[in-house]
Formats: C-alpha cells, structure tokens, sequence
C-alpha cells in the first residue's frame, strides 16, 4: 500500500503524509475521536514538514557563517583573488601549519596530505625560507579549509550553551526572559512560509508572504523589549535606536515586497516563483529598482554593518543585548543570521527566480540539478553582497540611517510600486504568457545606464579647487546630519 | 622659503621682550637664556617674578606680546630653602596661531613665510619662575581664565605638589583618586618613595600585597 | 526624555585607553561632558626623582606606549640641556629616522583604532598590517617592537644595523604606495565623508588658547609646527613641510583631523627617504656603539640650581619635559622632573567639542583627537 502510494515520487510532502495517515489510522481512526483522523494526520504532516524545513535551514545556517569568516577574511587582506585563492593552500618549506590529517586513525587522512603536498608542489612558496617582507607572506593554511572551519561554530554553539544565565539585579525580569522568545520564536516562525522546492515546503497558503512579513515584524518588538528590560543605560539607547531603524525601514520592505506581490499577481510566495517560471524572466530584470531597494532595507532590517548602530560596539558594547549571556545571547546572535539567511531566501524567491534554473532551454542537462539546490546557490550568492557590505563600509549614524530611509527609500519604493502596477496592468495583462525579450532587457540597460550615471558624480570644479563633496564652507547653520545644500 | 626660525630671528626678540619687562621694575626680572636643541642653541626669555605681581605680568604677555599658549603649570618643593620653598614654574609660547582667513566665503590655510617673522610675530619659548616662602598653604594667583590651557594644570599642580591657586574654579582631584586624603601631595619632598631598590619589595612583609586601608576603595 | 548621565569608561572599547568620560545627554543629543583621568597614573614624575638621568629614558618610552620613541627622545633633549651636552651630527640624523619612523607608527596606530570607530573593521587591519613593517623597523633600530629605550644622552644607543638603509627605502616605498588604499576605501566612502564631516568643529586660535596643539591645530588652517617654529634636530636640512588642511568656516572638524595625520604620514615618509640620503658618513656605513661619531660625551651630575627644558613635536601635539637639577647622589638624580602631555590638555578640549552633537558622534570626534592615556596620566 505504501509502495505507490504518492503521485509524485519526489514529494516528500506526499510520502510523510502517507506516514501520519497510517499513524493517524491506525490509533485515533480505532478510537471513540475517530472523526478527528484526518485531522491529526493533517497536522502531524504539518509539524514533521516544519521541522524538516527548520532542519534543512539551521544545517545550511553553518555555511553561511562559514562563508562570512572566511570571505571577510580575504576581504580584510585585500591580497586579490589569486592570491587569496593560493593561500588557500601555501605553507612554508612544503610543510602546512596545523596538518590536522595525520591525526585522523586508521591512515585515512593520508590522501588529504598528499593532495596539500601535491599543491603546495605545483603552485607553493618556494621550498627555501623566505626573507622577504612579512607583509606579502602571511599565509599559513591547508588546503582542507573546509571542515575544520565549518565546525567552529559548532563549538561556538556549545560554549553559549555552557555559559551562565544571567539576570541584572534591578531588571524587569518577566520582560527580559520574554524578549529573547519574542524574537527567536517569530524568527523561526518565518521559515515555514519560505518553500525550499517545489516539493519540500511546510505552506502552501494564500497568503502566505502576509504571514511572513508580519511575523517578520514583530521582533523589533522583542528588540525593544530586551533593550529596555535591562536596566542599562546603553542597552535602553540601543533598544530604542533599534526600534526607531527597524520601524523606519519596515514601510520600505513592505512596499517593495507589495511590488513583487502585484507584479506576480499573488500571495502566495511558491505562485510568486512559479510566475517567474512561467513568464519566462525573473524579476529582477522586471524590476532591478526593488531588487536593489530590498537588498538595502534587508540589510537594516537585521541590523548588520552599515547599519548596526544599534548595537555598534564603539559606543554602545554590544547594544540592546549586552545583558544576556549564554544560550539566550546564542540564539539571538543566531536569529540575526537566521533573518539574514531569511533576507537572502526571500531575496532568490522574490526576484531570482526561486527554484528555477536559469537559462533552462539553453543549457542542456541543466535540469537535472535538483531544485532545492538552486534555491539555496542563490541565496548563498546574495549573502556575498552582504558580506561585502559589512567588509567595506562605515557604520551610519543613527539619524543618519533614519534620514536615509524616510527621505529615499521610501520615495524609491513607492516609485518602483507604480512600476510594478505598470508592468502588470499595461503589459502583462495583456500578454498572459511569457514577457517579450525587449522589456526586460529595456527595464534593465536603463536601470544600469542610470546607476552609472549616478555614481560617477565628479565635479571637476571642486575637485579643481580642492574643495570637498559635501560643501561645510558655508556661513548657514549646518546641524550634522544635513550635508547636502 | 625657509624652512625654520633662524636663530638670529629668535635671539632678536628675545631681547626686545626682555628690554621691555624692564618697565615692571624691581618685582619682575627677565634675561634671554639660551637652551639647546640637540645641536642648536635657541634663545628664550626667562623671569623671575613675585607672585603677586604673576597675574599683570601674565595679562601684560597676552596682550601687548601675544603669547597665546600656556604649555605648563608646574610645582617644585624645596623644603631646604626657608625662603623659597615653593617654586611655581610656568611656560609659556608665543606660537602666533591665527585663525585662517575667509575670502569669498571660502577658507585659506595659512602657510607662514617663517623669514619674513619678526617682532611679536617670532615664535618664543618663555620661562617664569616664583617662588613662595615657607607656609603651609602656598598659594599662587590662577591665570587659568588667561590661557584656559593652565586650567588642568594647575588642577595637576595642586593635586601632585600642594600649591593652590587663587581665582582657580573647580579646583578638584586629577591624577590622585578623587577621595584622597587632603592635604596628600606626593610631590612634596616628605613622602619618600617607597621600594626605591626592588629588593626592597621581596623583603616587605606586605610586598605585593594590598594595603589594608585600600580594601573597598571605590575609584 | 529626560537628561540623564552615562558613564563611558573605564572599560570601554571606544575610549582608547583607561579613562572615564561622563556625558549628559538629552535623547541622543549631548549636553554636557566630564572627562576623569588619572587611572593609569603611575607616578612616573615621583619615581624619576629616584632615578640616575640614563635610568629615566625607559619611564619616558613608557608614558606613551603608543609612540615611544617620541617621548624617549623629548626626555633626552631636556636632559642634553640640563647636562650642557653636544651630540654629533649623525646621531642627530639616526634619531630623526628612529623619531619619524615612530611618528608613522603611532599615527598608523591612530588610524587603525579611527576606523572601527566609524564602523569599518577592514581599515584596522589594512593600518595594523602596515604597522607591523613600521614595527619591524623600529625593531631592527632599537632592539624591541615598543619600549626601545634608543637615544642616550649625548647620542644613540647603536648605528643603523647594516642593510637597515636598503629594508627602509623599499618598505617606506610600499607604504607610500598602501597609503593611497586608505584614502580609497575612507576618502570615497560617502558613509565617512558623512560621519566625519560637520562634526566636532573647533578653531585654531580656540584651540591655542586652551593648550592644544599639533595636528589638531594644524588641521585647524595654520601650519604651527614645534619642529620649525622652536627648533632642535636636524629639520632644516630637510624637504619637509608641515601638513596643513584647510578646514571650514566653523573650523576643523574631523575629517581634516583626519586628512592632517595621513598627510603627515606621508611627509614623515618622505622625510626619513630624504634623511637616509644626506646622513653624514651615509645611510650604509655602521659605526660601533660608543663611537664618538654616534655618542658624544656627557657628564653624568647636574647641581642644584640647574635646569634644563625642551618642548618636542610629539606625535598628538607639542609635549615638554623639565628638569631640575640637585637631586640625590649629589646631583645624579634630577630635583624634580615636569612632564608636559599634550594629551593631558586635549582630552577635557575635546570632551567641550562634543557638546551639541549625537551620541554616536562621540567616538568619531575624540577618536579624531588621538588620545593615548599612557601619557595622559604618567
């Protein structure tokens, strides 16, 4: 009976809910409840699929902590790309520091020796000590860089969970526990909208996007909440510095995430990409603006370089979470790259085309890369942009930051809403399957051409005459935050 | 252009400086000293003055001299000298820094043409000496509303040597914890060090240890 | 809300060093300000007093940890006065490489904790990772990578090692070159032109008046500089000029603070290249420690009536020791020994620039002063 029991043999959701329905049957169907079966198995399936997604993710959560150390790292060197490639594996003399593969029993790490050996051969420093300035030949590592560094955050997990919990003594202690659940529970609660293929996703609702962004919402509500629990002044600051950034950049999300809603013509995240799939293009091409916009408020909204004012260590330690120590300070600083991760899965669902391949008529075998791969690649790569953000740029102020989205990120996504109503009203209504080549690629030269123009904005006469861009050499008042004349 | 004050420059106004503290009389006396800078030998103005008279001498270099920097305040205690036991020591700079001009709404540097300096334009080092007689509460007229830059320094001299200073607001702690004992002065030639030779500190029953009236010190 | 007073400090990643600084603040906007030194003080001046002239250099590299050398040297220069000593022209040369080498250092040093102040942790490790050649020089010279206890009365402690000319002119060349990575990722970055412009303003004739000086004040439009205005060493046979920045109408803020230490970066580079060129004996010859050409003679007892002062272009502003002979050992010891720290006077200056701005511009403008508290509280 279970054999064949699924239409579709990849769906997993199909083959737990033919596992809850046997369950399900077998003891509250011979019971007195047994109208509830279909119920419980309903729900059953639900919860197994959850737990699987959140499983899937919290796994997948140790790459990209990986990839943010070690791109940091090589971003910090700026040694450029071949040479950060090489010292990957460069030792010196032949001989890499650390060599953790002997240590492996039974000889099995032999390989991975004669591989670094093999590297360090063909493309090594020279085999002679090297006299030269210290400065070009600080690279010290194996070319196995992958595991050991993977599992650092393992051990950092199990250091939050030895540590002790602590409770400042003048606290308001009912709202400093409740705070950290506030956030990592709604934190959590957002990955069951987010589908990571076509056949393994925990909800397939209507309104599925509406849930997630209100779920979203609320931690800056538990931020606060944690912030002004603590009985410290700069937790206090850091708490309402957070609230206020959150809040400001809410209205942009929102009204970008609108955009895409309207372009797609649904709710429903997983119709959002199937939408992408069936006209053809992804939306980013349709809509580059948003793209971008989101990108920008997702980095404030979890609250990463150049936006961390809220808890920027220069003046605040730590911010709005300097009281907690141990796992709740763990899971916290685990939820701001849970939502990050969540930022950079929205991001590849919204506007790259979810779990579609790209170029899937051109590319021959592509399609046999499996779906939930793609989605997570894409997400991976937006998460670069991240990092890159967070490696070269300065910390805004906070009225600064509060400046920036209230007077142009809220315009901008208003304008690339009425693009996007554009789009679907005037042009795609009418059309109903795929877009024609030429609007994307039309949408998309202008979008560059204009962001070239915009960011080259030299002017020759200041540069001439030394002054600076942001002209302070005038006798009106200048409070700090207007720099612009 | 040069590259720096010639010494010629400096020793010539030096000596007008000094020519022109003579109309102080008796209670002010000045000379040009020279002091060395590694291979060199720069002229300075060196006074002598009574303390009572520090205030007008002090008014007199800011305005008809331009002296505009006061680099430090300093106390000595001489407890060997019954009539001169404290020593108040200020140096002074003419430094000659202007604020840099406006033209059309816009700012230019000032780069000085160092030849072309003479007069109350040279750069100058001044040192003025005053000296009280034995008393258990030296004290020396503030010039710290003159040259707001001897405010932390006469807060430090009085802190360290025990000489105070009349006029001076805010008079508090500095250096020392601000719930030192009053009337401790380390400076003062009384308080011996203690561990001068670091055998000394093995051979201390208390050595390292914490001294018993620091325990619950709040800093 | 209501005005209410945060303590920043003691231990504080912002502070650079160990002090307090309380601020008021109403909302975010600060209303008042009280800096509380005196932490680290060490009683250095009251130890000095115990000590032989040539014991005290090692206290003097210590005031400032940061910028050693600067300090070392100011101590050694009061006490050539003090003692009536003349130093030979190649030591004068040696000691402006160690001094320069050192103001880059410091200023580098600067740079890298300004960064993260701001929010940008990839400056700090670029400026770290330059300083570590800085320090490698400083190291070949004095023997340690912080506290060299270099310059001896009368002279140096050693020649230039052998081949230190030709390690110097190539790193110096490639710093040169790394200089232009700082002002691309902080000159082109519109998030530091926005924090640090318009922020911390303060005036040059102000700024004299409370007892600041150095870059702070040159960044302020006039070019007053120690080293040519009262000057010692060997300065003018040099192509050097003072940085100067022309700042606002409302005066300097931080970024021409800012703008003031790279540019002297550069021109101390410049400076060491054109020394290594015109050393007396050149760059390569090495003399024997103790040879009269590096280390003059120097009588070891100063008497009671003696004194001896000299003010040095530190690496935060103009800093002064004077002493005074007649101590114990019959004068081997010094009376007393005055320590001037421009930082002393900078920190309560700075602490009255903030007063008017945001809680977040309170790193950015004292972060631009370059506080080091070593010398702040000896």
């Amino acid at each position: 009976m279970i054999l064949m029991a699924t239409e579709d043999v990849l769906s997993i959701r199909d083959w737990v809910r033919v596992a809850t329905d046997f369950i399900s049957e077998n003891t509250i169907g011979m019971s007195r409840h047994w109208e509830y079966t279909d119920s419980v198995s309903y729900f059953l399936m639900e919860f197994i699929m959850c737990v699987m997604v959140f499983g899937g993710i919290m796994t997948t959560l140790l790459v990209l902590l990986w990839m943010e150390r070690k791109l940091l790292g090589r971003f910090m060197d700026r040694r450029g790309a071949r040479t950060s490639l090489r010292s990957l594996w460069v030792g010196e003399n032949g001989v890499t520091a650390g060599e953790w593969w002997n240590q492996l029993p039974f000889g099995t790490g032999v390989p991975v020796g004669m591989l670094n050996k093999f590297l360090n051969e063909v493309a090594g420093n020279d085999h002679e000590l090297e006299v030269v300035s210290r400065v070009k030949n600080r690279s010290y590592h194996g070319v196995w860089w992958l595991l050991p560094g993977f599992f650092q955050n393992l051990a950092d997990g199990m250091k939050f969970l030895t540590k002790e919990h602590m409770v400042p003594e003048k606290a308001d202690r009912y709202v400093f526990e409740i705070a950290p659940f506030l956030i990592i529970a709604t934190t959590v609660m957002c990955f069951t909208f987010i589908p990571l293929s076509p056949n393994f996703y925990s909800n397939d609702s209507e309104m599925s996007i509406l849930f997630l962004m209100a779920v979203f919402s609320v931690a800056p509500l538990g931020v606060f909440f944690a912030g002004w629990s603590s009985n410290n002044k700069y937790t206090l600051l850091g708490g309402i510095r957070s609230a206020a950034q959150l809040t400001a950049y809410e209205i942009p999300l929102l009204v970008t995430v609108l955009s895409v809603v309207v372009l797609s013509g649904s709710f429903n995240l997983i119709e959002v990409i199937e939408f992408q799939a069936d006209s053809g293009v992804w939306n980013i091409f349709l809509l580059p603006l948003g793209g971008v916009l989101f990108l920008v408020v997702m980095v404030a909204e979890v609250e990463r370089i150049p936006f961390d004012m809220p808890e920027a260590e220069a003046e605040l330690v730590e911010g709005w979470w300097t009281e907690y120590g141990g796992m709740r300070w763990g899971l916290m600083f685990a939820s701001e790259y849970l939502r990050t991760y969540a930022a950079c899965l929205l991001f590849a669902h919204f506007f790259l085309g979810g779990w579609e391949a790209p170029l899937e008529d051109t590319i021959p075998y592509i399609h046999y890369v499996p779906h939930i791969l793609w989605v997570f690649l894409k997400a991976w790569f937006m998460f670069i942009f991240f990092v890159w953000f967070r490696a070269a740029l300065h910390r805004v102020r906070t009225d600064q930051i509060l400046e920036f989205g209230w007077r142009w990120l809220l315009p901008l996504s208003l304008v690339n809403l009425a693009m996007a109503t554009a789009l679907r009203l005037w042009v795609y209504d009418g059309i109903n399957g795929e877009w024609p080549l030429l609007i994307p690629i039309l949408i998309t030269s202008i979008s560059l051409a204009l962001f070239i123009l915009l960011s080259v904005d030299e002017d020759p006469e200041a540069l001439e005459a030394q002054t600076r861009p942001f002209s302070v050499q005038t006798v009106d008042v200048a409070s700090p935050g207007q720099h612009r004349e | 252009m040069a590259n720096e004050i010639s010494a010629k420059q400096v020793l010539s106004a030096a000596k007008e400086i000094v020519a022109d503290v003579a109309d102080f009389g008796d209670a002010v006396n000045a000379e040009v000293r020279h002091h060395t800078g590694g291979r060199r030998k720069n002229a300075y103005v060196y006074i002598e003055v009574v303390a009572s008279e520090w205030r007008e001498l002090a008014l007199w270099l800011k305005k008809t001299k331009k002296v505009d920097y006061c680099s430090m305040i300093t106390g000595i205690h001489w407890p060997e000298n019954a009539d001169a036991t404290w020593q108040v020591v200020a140096h002074l700079m003419r430094t000659g820094v202007t604020n840099p001009t406006v033209v059309n709404k816009r700012v230019h540097e000032i780069k000085v043409d160092i030849a072309s300096l003479s007069g109350n334009d040279v750069p100058m080092e001044f040192e003025i000496t005053m000296t009280i007689p034995d008393t258990r509460e030296p004290s020396v007229p503030s010039v710290a509303d003159i040259w707001v830059g001897a405010d932390w320094n006469e807060k430090e001299t009085w802190d360290l040597v025990g000489i105070d200073f009349e006029g001076h607001i805010g008079m508090r702690r500095v250096l020392l914890p601000h719930d030192s004992p009053t009337g401790y002065h380390p400076l003062q030639k009384q308080h011996k060090l203690r561990y001068h030779d670091f055998n000394e500190m093995y051979d201390d029953a208390q050595g390292f240890g914490r001294k018993p009236e620091d325990s619950g010190r709040v800093k | 809300m209501a005005e209410m007073w945060i303590s920043m400090g003691p231990q504080h990643p912002m502070t650079h060093g160990l002090w307090t600084l309380k601020v008021k603040v109403d909302g975010e906007t600060v209303v008042d300000t009280e800096p509380d030194l005196g932490y680290i003080h060490r009683g250095v001046e009251k130890i000095c007093e115990a000590r032989d002239f040539t014991q005290i250099t090692p206290y003097a590299d210590r005031l400032c940890y940061a910028s050693a050398n600067t300090w070392s040297h100011a101590y050694i220069y009061a006490a050539e006065d003090l003692l009536e000593v003349e130093v030979p022209e190649r030591a004068e040369y040696i000691r402006m490489v160690a001094v320069e080498l050192q103001r880059v250092a410091s200023h580098l040093m600067w740079l890298g904790a300004y960064c993260p102040d701001v929010g940008n942790l990839t400056g700090m490790v670029w400026c770290l990772r330059e300083r570590e050649m800085m320090m490698d020089l400083l190291q070949e010279l004095g023997g340690s990578r912080m506290h060299y206890n270099f310059p001896r009365i009368g002279g140096v402690k050693r020649d230039l090692p052998i081949g230190f000319a030709l390690r110097c002119r190539a790193k110096l060349k490639l710093f040169l070159e790394r200089i232009q990575e700082y002002e691309a990722i902080l000159d082109e970055s519109t998030i530091f032109l926005v924090r640090t412009q318009g922020v911390g303003y303060a005036k040059a004739e102000e700024m004299i008046n409370h007892g600041v000086s150095g870059p702070n004040v040159r960044a302020a439009g006039h070019n007053y500089d120690v080293r040519w205005a009262h000057p010692y060493s060997i300065y003018d046979e040099l192509d050097w000029e003072p940085s100067v920045e022309r700042p606002s109408i409302k005066g300097s803020d931080c970024y021409d603070r800012y703008r003031v230490r790279v540019e002297e970066m550069r021109q101390s580079a410049l400076m060491i290249l054109d020394g290594l060129d015109k050393m007396p004996g050149g760059a390569d010859t090495h003399y024997q420690s103790g040879d009269p050409a590096i280390l003059g003679k120097a009588p070891a007892r100063a008497a009671e009536g003696q004194t001896g002062f000299h003010h040095f272009e530190d690496s935060r502003g103009e800093s002064m020791f004077y002493l005074a002979g007649g101590g114990d050992g019959r004068g081997k010891h010094p009376y007393r020994v005055s320590i001037r720290s421009p930082m002393f006077i900078t920190i309560p200056y700075a602490s009255k620039c903030m007063i008017g701005y945001k809680i977040a511009d309170i790193p950015a403008i004292m972060g631009s002063f370059d506080p080091c508290i070593g010398e702040t509280d000896r």
